[in-house]
């Protein structure tokens, strides 16, 4: 079953303050990603990678198209036309989008931004904090750094706060910018890992990356964009 | 979410200032770059705002000074008389009773029951003739408590959880600093537990330490009580920390809404982009 | 002396005129019907200037009639100048017979007291008010005073009352203290002392306001509940005096604190007849109510 159904899907920036100029971003996009199924994006810098995960988020308003989205309850949702309350649901239960920056809220201890999303889904701040402990524990995050602000971190560091974020509530649908871009090979296998296990519980991921390691070890499929357009008919990893 | 879930629901909110004829609505606003009619100089403060608010939302209002954003909290929260148009919220009748038309006593329920307000100029929420204590029990006596006791120690757990000096109760807050003044403002607003808080401009004027400080108690609370707000800031950090959709607004118009991350990332009418690049 | 013929004439029966007694009476009904309500009234010139006692003058005068007996006080006292010339002119303009007994008076002004001896259906109290709104220390516009007393907005004093016991563990209030009639109004009683608040309980006299220099009349009916406002924690209390009147040994009255020629301090009953009466072993019915039963005899 696909849980996701873009079709025909544009993006074009008008920037009225550069006397209305017109960039298009996305040309007609179309694929689907099934339950469980981990698609790989690729494509160079400026390709459209980061605009196309950001209109399935509702970051970016689609120019046209529709992203149909069949949610836990049985509904199906298009992203592009859903009010702000629905994708405000959606965003706080089924689906969650990982960033390459870590942009969280200053002033919060690490252990809370993890833990943040869990405690909001299920109401048990103790348990969600729990439950972060143990996600930066296997993602080998130093204890010491566990009460303190991730502002301050490494790049990698953050890294692993972001990841951890993302997939404690355990989305239906993940949203990943470079997830291992700045981690050394053993973080990169324990990332992939805590992937692959959302996956074998259903999640669909939908995951940016420039790197091959990752790619391999991750994508059921890869989707490739040159200027805003898919330019490879779906491959298929066995 | 469901449709019939909303906390508030406003509708077509409009305030005018002076006498406006026929005209005065399509001869205003952000097209015309004026909120001042050319015919009656009557001045549009706002008009036709209608949004939503669901329970535990944070909503924002941005805009410039004059945009009107204020005067939304204002009508809503009756400090001043609307021109036109409705509002309803959820724990008043069961939302079926436009709460703007309500008689002064049933406002002053409202007020002191679903309501809490917390002012850019805590002289405007705080009376400095009253201890901080006094000002909190005011709120509390409102909702019928006429036992000094329990008024006090709930007024001290307020102050605690605003991190407030409790042994400080007794004195009035124009002893106080700017940010502690804010904070029993806020210990004030939450004291009957009202399950809609309007934060207008709150951290404006404070030190960056000091609005750091009040913005994360902010965000403390509304994560632990679970507290409906709408914040109005011409700051986008402020808006950026603290909201999850946020309004636009222009010459008293709403020129664009959606979610704060999009508004942020992608807005859409000239004058959010305008706005979102004099951000950085 | 100089004898001046030139203002020698004849008044109409208690000075005033009958439209504007009329007009005083109308406004003291609507009054007595909604109690503890500040009704406006026109406050007509006097010969004697406002805030002396006109509010008093004119419902005294709106009233009165020709087999009235009157009696005035002035802090308890029959024989204080103000008493003295009030009494003196209203008995030059209605012919009235006047008297210091407070038992035999039907008609008693007063000020700032409520007379030890306890009133009758028969007799009417009218007190003289220098500021018919309690709200006015909290609320410093007529306009949200009045809109606060139309939606029973009273927090704000409550808060003031809570503020006095923070500063100074208790509700300082030694006179005027804020009283709700009948359940809803907040009325100030006028300057008595918080002694003569339980009085104003369910009581079997008519009482009647008069603030002539804030043009203002209301009244507490007969039998009307009037409560002084307290806390469930923190109550209304009425004067204690460490001592009793030295002159007659009496605890259970309101009392004057009295410096002797000797430097020493004495208490001493402060309502004028009362003091004589006991004085001279008369027969005294004084106001009995749960406050001054916890004194002891």
């Amino acid at each position: 079953m696909n849980i996701v159904e873009v079709n025909q899907l544009s993006k074009t920036f008008e920037l009225h303050i550069l006397h209305d100029k017109m960039i298009t971003a996305l040309h007609d996009i179309e694929f689907s990603i099934a339950e469980g199924e981990i698609i790989g994006l690729t494509g160079k810098s400026g390709s459209g990678k980061s605009s196309l995960m950001k209109c399935l988020y509702r970051t970016y308003l689609a120019t046209g198209g529709e992203i149909l989205y069949a949610s836990s309850e049985g509904k199906t949702v298009d992203l592009v036309k859903a009010t702000d309350h629905e994708v405000i649901a959606l965003r706080r239960s089924e689906i969650r989008y990982c960033s390459q920056f870590l942009s969280v809220i200053p002033r919060v201890s690490a252990i809370d931004v993890v833990a943040d999303p869990l405690a909001r889904t299920e109401k048990n701040r103790d348990l969600a904090r729990a439950r972060a402990k143990d996600l930066l524990e296997v993602l080998g995050l130093p204890t010491a750094l566990w009460d303190a602000f991730p502002v301050t971190f490494s790049g990698g560091e953050q890294q692993r706060i972001n990841v951890a974020r993302a997939i404690i509530a355990r989305p239906r649908l993940l949203l990943i910018d470079e997830p291992t871009a700045s981690l050394d090979t053993r973080t990169k296998d324990v990332v992939i890992g805590l992937i692959r296990d959302l996956k074998q519980e259903g999640t669909s991921v939908l995951c940016i990356s420039h790197d091959d390691y990752t790619l391999e070890r991750l994508a059921d499929r890869r989707l490739h964009l040159q200027s805003g357009r898919i330019t490879n008919p779906i491959t298929e990893i066995i | 979410m469901s449709e019939h879930n909303w906390l508030l629901r406003v509708r077509n909110l409009t305030k005018i200032y002076g006498e406006p004829n026929e005209r005065t609505l399509a001869l205003t606003g952000p097209e015309w770059n004026s909120n001042i009619c050319p015919d009656t100089d009557s001045i549009v403060a706002c008009a036709g705002v209608s949004f939503d608010l669901y329970p535990g939302e944070v909503l924002g209002i941005v805009g410039e000074s004059g945009s009107g954003k204020s005067t939304i909290v204002k009508l809503l929260y009756f400090d001043m008389e609307k021109t036109a148009g409705s509002a309803w919220l959820r724990p008043y009748n069961d939302g079926r009773a436009n709460m703007l038309e309500a008689s002064g006593q049933q406002k002053r329920y409202i007020r002191n029951h679903l309501m809490g307000t917390v002012y850019q100029n805590p002289r405007d929420g705080l009376n400095f003739r009253f201890s901080s204590g006094g000002n909190i029990a005011e709120k509390l006596i409102m909702a019928g408590s006429l036992h000094v006791g329990s008024i006090r120690e709930r007024a001290s757990f307020l102050l605690e959880k605003t991190e407030v000096p409790v042994r400080r109760m007794d004195d009035t807050p124009a002893a106080f600093s700017g940010g502690m003044q804010q904070r029993v403002q806020i210990a004030k607003a939450i004291a009957n537990n009202p399950p809609l808080l309007f934060l207008d401009e709150v951290t404006t004027g404070l030190d960056v330490s000091v609005q750091a400080k009040v913005l994360d108690l902010i965000r403390e609370l509304q994560q632990e009580l679970g507290i409906a707000m709408i914040v109005v800031s011409h700051d986008l950090s402020v808006i950026r920390m603290l909201t999850d959709r946020t309004l636009v607004m222009k010459h008293g118009r709403v020129v664009e809404s959606g979610l704060t991350d999009q508004i942020l990332q992608d807005p859409q009418h000239a004058y959010t982009q305008l706005l979102v690049s004099s951000l950085l | 002396m100089i004898e001046n013929t030139k203002y020698k004439r004849s008044y109409n029966f208690a000075f005033i005129d009958e439209s504007t007694k009329k007009e005083v009476r109308r406004k003291l009904l609507k009054a007595v019907a909604i109690p503890g309500y500040q009704v406006p009234y026109s406050s007509p010139e006097m010969p004697i200037s406002r805030g002396w006692g006109t509010g008093g003058l004119h419902v005294t005068l709106a009233i009165i009639g020709r087999e009235d007996v009157f009696k005035i006080i002035d802090q308890g006292s029959d024989a204080s100048v103000n008493a003295c010339n009030l009494r003196e002119f209203v008995q030059a303009m209605t012919g009235c017979k006047t008297t210091y007994d407070t038992t035999e008076a039907t008609l008693i002004q007063t000020r700032h007291r409520i007379t030890e001896e306890e009133l009758r259906e028969d007799q009417i109290l009218v007190f003289q008010v220098p500021q018919p709104e309690p709200l006015r220390s909290v609320e410093r516009y007529e306009y949200r005073t009045r809109q606060m007393h139309g939606e029973a907005d009273y927090a704000k004093m409550w808060v003031s009352l809570y503020e006095s016991y923070v500063r100074h563990g208790g509700i300082m209030r030694g006179a005027d203290y804020p009283v709700k009639v009948n359940g809803r109004y907040i009325m100030a009683p006028s300057p008595i002392p918080r002694w003569d608040v339980p009085n104003l309980n369910q009581a079997k006299t008519l009482y009647l306001f008069g603030a002539g220099r804030e043009k203002r009349l209301y009244a507490v009916p007969p039998h009307t509940k009037v409560e002084p406002l307290e806390f469930e924690d923190v109550k209304f209390e009425i004067e204690k005096f460490d001592s009793l009147c030295y002159k007659t040994g009496y605890r259970r009255a309101f009392l004057d604190e009295l410096y002797l020629d000797d430097g020493s301090r004495q208490y001493v009953i402060n309502d004028s007849n009362f003091l004589d009466k006991i004085e001279q072993g008369g027969e005294i019915t004084p106001f009995i109510n749960p406050y001054i039963q916890q004194i002891e005899l």
